[in-house]
């Protein structure tokens, strides 16, 4: 397998190469374009409830695609929904924990579970993480530009904008709270603790969305 | 006071690295990631414009109520990562003191505690023609971060210039400027929907963007469900 990563950061794609008989698993619509000798089999990976876990659980698709090179070398181009970056990761056995959407594809050797992540999920974006373990290529993609941290003892990154990390690091979520903040929103934080490395995004699609709220019409009263 | 503007390509940020005794000030939750010896404290006031009321017209000039401020907790180095919401660049200013900066509303993102933010308050011919025409003033000496929609492109200005209000991402104070309409009357400038433009005048530097985020709010707005008043 051979990969390359388009227009990074900003509109990201990766143009994935595969030999004759190699897959390439990836999350449903993530393929953009593929040469015709690309035979796709749509499947519940790892079985029916795997999949609804994945689905319910992770907020990824109940469905994934598996995409196999027949006679000659195959092509295939994989974006995410958003505009942003796309990172390539050799796995090697460790174990990486992603964010809600962040799955977009991986070689068959890798795999993936969704995992609960208690009652300290409850104010995160999805209350569950999924859980990457084996060996082969991950691709993984955010909103807008990933940035790689080395945590070495404490890290803290604002709820919304943690992409992966190692399953080496803990996590809890606080809030930076101060008497005089009390009228309006807490910055919602999470707050690695650990050795290993971290991935964030530089930017949110929630505050995007509530950025563009107050410019929506407003409901006129009769309408009820 | 080392700060690194990550330029990557339609999403620009800044990452500030804090000696123990240096803080920081940013709007409020622009802060996206950050070492653990920082301590955020949620505040009301910048340095010398404290209190309630400058709060109130921090708000009238549609800046979030809050300002982020940041320092460190135990004597080590510090860091800060700070993002707009939109998609755009950032660009550092080194304010050197001499002239004061006036900064579009939507575009402060942060800046060193030692300066100065105030608020000014544009008045009744901005409301009018529904573009928010808010600025804050930036006074002092160091570095003041600002973002844009799109592009940032510093204009030289040399005699006159007219920008868009919704373009203008700061100039400093040297300028004269005044508020007028880019159409012969206001009405046909409401027509064409040019709106309010700031005429400048003098010499000195003027930071523009290249994308209006109120238009882009005007275009998402009406595709989606009303909201409820």
């Amino acid at each position: 397998m051979d990969y390359f990563i388009h227009s990074r950061p900003s509109y990201s794609l990766a143009e994935v190469t595969l030999n004759p008989g190699e897959q390439l698993v990836t999350e449903s619509g993530a393929m953009a374009w593929m040469t015709d000798n690309m035979r796709a089999e749509t499947s519940v990976r790892g079985g029916i409830m795997s999949g609804l876990s994945r689905r319910v659980l992770g907020g990824e698709s109940f469905f994934q695609n598996t995409y196999e090179a027949e006679g000659a070398p195959g092509v295939i181009g994989l974006t995410q929904g958003q505009p942003g970056d796309i990172l390539a990761y050799e796995m090697d056995g460790e174990e990486l924990l992603l964010e809600k959407g962040a799955y977009l594809a991986s070689s068959p050797g890798v795999t993936t579970n969704s995992d609960f992540q208690g009652l300290r999920g409850l104010f995160n974006e999805g209350m569950f993480i999924l859980r990457v373990t084996g060996k082969g290529t991950l691709f993984f993609s955010a909103y807008g530009d990933i940035q790689e941290i080395e945590v070495d003892g404490g890290y803290i990154v604002d709820n919304g904008h943690a992409v992966a990390w190692d399953s080496t690091l803990d996590y809890r979520l606080t809030r930076a709270r101060k008497i005089r903040s009390f009228l309006f929103s807490d910055q919602i934080t999470m707050e690695f603790s650990g050795r290993g490395r971290l991935w964030v995004q530089s930017r949110n699609p929630r505050s995007l969305s509530n950025w563009v709220y107050p410019f929506r019409s407003v409901k006129s009263s009769d309408d009820g | 006071m080392q700060i690194d503007i990550h330029d990557n390509g339609a999403f620009g940020s800044a990452l500030v690295h804090l000696d123990p005794t240096e803080e920081f000030v940013s709007e409020a939750g622009a802060m996206f990631r950050a070492s653990d010896n920082v301590d955020i404290d949620v505040t009301t006031r910048s340095r010398s414009s404290g209190g309630i009321m400058s709060g109130i017209k921090r708000m009238i000039a549609g800046e979030h109520f809050f300002f982020s401020r940041y320092s460190v907790t135990d004597g080590q180095d510090a860091e800060i990562g700070l993002a707009p919401i939109l998609q755009g660049q950032v660009a550092l200013i080194e304010c050197d003191g001499d002239a004061r900066w006036v900064c579009a509303g939507g575009s402060y993102l942060g800046s060193a505690v030692e300066l100065n933010i105030d608020t000014q308050f544009q008045g009744l011919r901005g409301m009018l023609s529904g573009e928010s025409l808010s600025f804050l003033t930036v006074e002092g000496r160091g570095p003041l971060l600002v973002n844009a929609f799109g592009t940032i492109t510093e204009l030289e200005v040399q005699g006159g210039l007219t920008i868009d209000t919704g373009h203008v991402v700061a100039f400093e104070d040297s300028l004269d400027y005044s508020v007028g309409k880019a159409g012969g009357s206001w009405i046909s400038s409401f027509l064409t929907s040019e709106g309010i433009v700031l005429h400048f005048s003098g010499y000195g530097r003027v930071y523009v963007q290249s994308h209006n985020p109120d238009e882009f709010g005007r275009t998402l707005g009406p595709l989606l469900p009303d909201r409820n008043s």
